[in-house]
């Protein structure tokens, strides 16, 4: 949902405001670019505000948002091509995680309680705190183990981690903006550039804080014995989504190639324009077409 | 037997070479994780001999490169991943890197024993072992980078295995905050150092390893070459524990003691100063890296070595001696000499090997004894003759005594700072205190070794001590032979290695150095002299006073308490972000909808407001009377509408629909009947979807009173005015639009 104002953009600012129309070249690009850089820095502050993991989904959208935004308003098919990428990968994250939330925040609420471990008798062997209480480990059942796994390469994903897709996703855009801000150039796309880089970083370490919060409290405090009941089909799912980051983390090479030349294409609109204009307009149908 | 499957299975069979290849070293460890996490989980001496097997094929692996990269070869492979981004898995392995993997497989070996025994039979050490191949994987990643992007990749993962790790005992409130201090830490340095090398790869134009080693000039001149070197310093100086970052470390001691000894001795602390050896000869040689690297050394060395002599616990002790030893190691490299890197490469193994015996001897103590207090640790001697005769041989590695290890890299110190030509003031400073020090050195190693293991035996511990198993002490002892050999026969002993591990932190050709023992009763000598000496003195007052109850804290340092001030600069963070998004944001739909309308209205007048207002050249329709009374109705309606929504909500829903079929009218009267079509469906749906949410809508608010606050007002005529704009430039624009396209555009049927 979020993505369609993106394709939108990505579908029509290019071909109307190309870059070879003089006066309208690129209409509109400051207010793309720092609109962005805004929603960005929000999204960034908002992840910090919470430590709820819904919360935390909702801002992490908004963050990707910003950054697809500011990478599409730099009008480089380089920084296109990597904010393809990052929308693919950033898209399952964000799903996987929307889709976790429900599931950990069942953990201690409902499902059957493990027999406790805690309470084995401290033997010969067994190391003491401070307290001169036995110091022992708490095993995770195995569907809070799959849980935390899960909700790590989500973290990871989202936080532009290595290394699965979104550090990869994350790394184009840093590279693309970085040859345009340390290369030569207009001056003010050269300082929004560096805006972004650190923004992008900024959001990252953002997005690493919060997600490290909130998982310290979701599964290290809240004492949980108590495994939550999962179902298959929801288990699958969110597998799903991230295995599938796992193979465009794999497969990065030809994904990377076909996003490169999708931008070049969406940054070279006269390729488009002949293409739909040369073919012969279709006759209607008869009868009115007055079906929405 | 599960490691030698892997490498069979491996690609070494498809390879010639008979040498193990860098993928299946660095896969090994990894494998092996995934296999340690599916065994039971409390089978102790299962997972032992798992981690401990594929710990010691690597090392295998890794000691047998020694002949090819003996003379300054270099074994690289790559495998393409993303290459359109310059980013390709490839793996290089010279002389540095080889001691790295040789320390990380060797001790990682060690430690998977050592872990076997300390660990409690109730841990449920299958996490545990998974998680230590991981991060022995993960490093092992980190040395073996031929590309500066993939080792950001492993570098980060070492962050994250190792927060994992500290929060082993993750139901104890000070595991959950040591990890989490150490994450946002070191993960903030991989980020800068992600921009760092950005930025390094974008001046390079490359980030393979090899290209941007030979491009040392250019990176130097660059005008990038001040930021990226900040960016860079940042990510190692957090890894490394340098100051201002260094608070993380001691709270990373939350973690199990043989990962301590993993973490800190030969791996996670190390990554920073492997970093700084690494990109050495092409960063170093300028007055910024001068300062910047050997200046947060300088400072950490001797604030580590100063707090860690007022320690009380035997881990924090030897956690503050790590913070100054690494110290000492970035001081060397800061200094921008030849003769003092190879002292930091020397330094770097001996501090690895000493710390990590110190660590696992300490672990024993507190296994056995159940404490870590030296305050209430005495006398151990008797009880644990053979630990003990172990730590006091360690402990005098640490303090830089002779015929030990840490005795000749120290030497090599002093020998830099008293030959260092500088500005005056530095070159009379740095042999000051470098000395000043080596007496703190002194210091706290005497309140580890002696302290704990000498004087009346102590009566009230919660455990009777006795000797640890044998096992558990073999690691400690095998690493403290190696110190004593390297101590004694430093030549023959490890000559080769430091060779072909310092030649090319240095850019190819070694610089004279001796390793003898003895160079004769010079500078150097006589500041150990007075370190030691100075050293017991010093160490003697402070018992004196410890035991009079004084100096329990270390004085002057009260307001620079670096976990306070991280907890509450995080603290603070969440507050003003929540402040921040107060401001920004707004929690109430009127809110919203107004600043969204306004925006738009104030976009769409910034982009049109120079073009003229056309009237178009169609001729027109004459009004008709019928017509404008169907608007005034249709406009009646919508008012209406605007006016019931607050009190009667279906009412005006109706009133809408009536303003929606004035619409569908219009349409058919302007003779565009699929227009009409359209709205009609749209209509139908809307209001059927109104009518479906009413029931989950809010309660209604009744109108208590009918007096309304001027401020109220004030809004509402705001409300209205905006409306009013924002419909009329709506229209505006289409006219602006449509009008002008009409006339522009060319007929374009066929």
């Amino acid at each position: 949902m979020t993505k369609v104002g993106i394709y939108t953009l990505l579908r029509l600012w290019t071909l109307l405001f190309a870059a070879d129309l003089g006066s309208t070249m690129h209409f509109g690009q400051p207010v793309l670019l720092y609109g962005g850089l805004a929603t960005l820095a929000f999204g960034a502050i908002g992840l910090l505000t919470t430590l709820r993991l819904g919360r935390i989904a909702s801002f992490s959208i908004i963050v990707s948002s910003g950054t697809l935004l500011a990478a599409c308003g730099m009008g480089v098919a380089s920084a296109t091509s990597a904010a393809l990428f990052y929308i693919l990968s950033a898209t399952l994250a964000v799903s996987a995680l929307f889709l976790l939330v429900e599931l950990i925040e069942r953990i201690g609420h409902d499902g059957y309680v493990q027999p406790p471990s805690d309470d084995l008798p401290a033997g010969e062997d067994t190391n003491l705190d401070d307290e001169e209480l036995p110091l022992v480990g708490r095993a995770f059942p195995v569907s809070i183990a799959m849980l935390g796994l899960a909700f790590l390469s989500c973290a990871l994903l989202i936080a532009g981690l290595p290394p699965l897709s979104g550090f990869i996703g994350k790394f184009s855009l840093l590279a693309a903006v970085m040859a345009i801000a340390g290369g030569a150039g207009a001056t003010g796309i050269s300082a929004a550039a560096w805006m972004i880089f650190g923004l992008l970083l900024l959001s990252g370490l953002a997005a690493t804080i919060a997600l490290a919060r909130a998982g310290i409290w979701q599964f290290w405090t809240m004492g949980a014995r108590v495994a939550p009941r999962l179902r298959n089909a929801e288990a699958i799912a969110v597998l799903t989504l991230i295995f599938s980051c796992v193979l465009l983390t794999v497969y990065a090479e030809p994904v990377m190639r076909y996003t490169s030349a999708t931008a070049a294409a969406l940054h070279t609109p006269a390729t488009y324009i002949e293409s739909v204009l040369s073919k012969k307009a279709r006759p209607g149908p008869t009868s009115g077409e007055a079906s929405p | 037997m599960l490691a030698d499957l892997f490498t069979c299975n491996g690609p070494s069979e498809r390879l010639e070479s008979t040498a193990m290849p860098l993928v299946v070293m660095l896969l090994l460890p990894f494998l092996g994780s995934v296999v340690t996490a599916l065994l039971p989980t409390r089978a102790r001496t299962a997972l032992a001999s798992c981690a401990g097997l594929v710990s010691v094929v690597a090392a295998g692996g890794a000691i047998s490169l020694f002949p090819r990269i003996r003379d300054g070869g270099v074994i690289r492979e790559t495998i393409a991943w993303v290459p359109s981004l310059g980013l390709d898995l490839s793996f290089r392995i010279d002389g540095f890197a080889w001691m790295f993997a040789v320390l990380v497989t060797v001790i990682g070996a060690l430690v998977s024993l050592y872990a076997r025994y300390y660990m409690s039979p109730e841990d449920p050490v299958a996490r545990f072992y998974a998680f230590f191949l991981a991060f022995m994987g993960a490093m092992l990643g980190v040395v073996m980078s031929g590309n500066l992007i993939q080792l950001v990749v492993f570098w980060e993962l070492t962050s994250l295995v190792s927060f994992l790790l500290i929060g082993y005992w993750h139901h104890r409130l000070d595991a959950q905050r040591g990890a989490r201090m150490a994450w946002i830490v070191t993960g903030t340095g991989g980020l800068a150092l992600l921009g760092g090398v950005i930025i390094l790869g974008q001046i390079v134009g490359s980030y393979q390893l090899d290209a941007v080693l030979a491009a040392g000039a250019r990176v130097r001149a660059h005008p990038l070459y001040s930021v990226g070197l900040v960016l860079i310093l940042i990510g190692a100086l957090t890894k490394s524990a340098q100051f201002p970052f260094h608070f993380w470390l001691p709270r990373a001691m939350a973690a199990p003691t043989p990962i301590s000894a993993y973490l800190h001795s030969a791996t996670m602390v190390k990554a920073g100063v492997f970093l700084l050896a690494r990109l050495w000869p092409v960063l170093s040689g300028t007055e910024q890296w001068f300062w910047l690297v050997s200046g947060a050394g300088m400072t950490t060395l001797l604030l580590g070595a100063y707090i860690a002599m007022f320690q009380n616990d035997l881990k924090r002790v030897l956690a503050y001696s790590t913070i100054s030893h690494l110290g000492l190691i970035t001081l060397l490299f800061g200094l921008n000499s030849q003769l003092a890197a190879v002292a930091g490469v020397f330094h770097i193994m001996n501090h690895a090997t000493f710390k990590a015996s110190l660590f696992m001897a300490a672990g024993v103590v507190d296994h056995e004894t159940g404490t870590r207090d030296i305050r209430r640790l005495n006398g151990l001697m008797r009880s644990m003759p053979r630990t003990g005769t172990l730590a006091l041989v360690a402990s005098g590695a640490m303090a830089g005594v002779p015929l030990l290890n840490g005795f000749l890299s120290k030497e090599m110190f002093f020998a830099e700072t008293v030959f260092f030509t500088a500005h005056p003031s530095v070159e009379l400073g740095l042999p000051v205190l470098a000395t000043i020090a080596a007496i703190f050195a002194v210091v706290y190693s005497l309140r580890f070794g002696y302290d704990i293991f000498f004087g009346p035996p102590s009566t009230d511990l919660p455990r009777q001590p006795e000797e640890a198993p044998r096992w558990m002490r073999t690691p400690i002892a095998l690493l403290v032979l190696s110190c004593l050999i390297v101590g004694v026969a430093p030549t023959r002993s490890i000559g080769p290695s430091l060779a072909a591990a310092a030649r090319p932190v240095v850019g190819g050709t070694l610089p004279q150095y001796s390793l003898a023992v003895w160079h004769g009763f010079n500078l150097p000598f006589v500041m150990s002299l007075v370190a030691i000496s100075a050293g017991f003195a010093g160490y003697l007052w402070l018992r004196r006073h410890q035991e009079q109850g004084r100096l329990q804290d270390p004085p002057l340092l009260a307001a620079l308490n670096g976990r306070r001030l991280f907890e509450g600069a995080l603290v603070r963070l969440t507050l003003w972000s929540r402040t921040g998004l107060r401001s920004l944001g707004a929690r109430r739909l009127q809110t919203q909808m107004f600043t969204i309308v306004a925006i738009a209205l104030l976009l769409a007048l910034l982009a049109s407001h120079d073009i003229p207002l056309e009237w178009g050249e169609r001729e027109r329709l004459p009004a008709s009377p019928a017509f404008v009374f169907l608007w005034v109705i249709g406009a009646t309606c919508a008012v209406g509408a605007a006016m019931m929504a607050k009190f009667h909500r279906v009412v005006a829903i109706t009133l809408m629909g009536a303003t929606g079929l004035v619409t569908c009218v219009t349409f058919v009267w302007f003779s565009a009947p699929d227009l009409a079509l359209t709205q009609i469906v749209v209509e139908v749906v809307t209001t059927t979807l109104f009518l479906l949410g009413l029931r989950w809508l809010p309660m209604r608010i009744e109108q208590t009173s009918a007096r309304v606050s001027s401020r109220d007002k004030a809004r509402r005529v705001r409300d209205l005015l905006l409306a009013i704009c924002g419909g009329g430039g709506s229209t505006r624009g289409w006219c602006q639009r449509i009008l002008r396209r009409v006339r522009l555009l060319p007929r374009c049927s066929p």
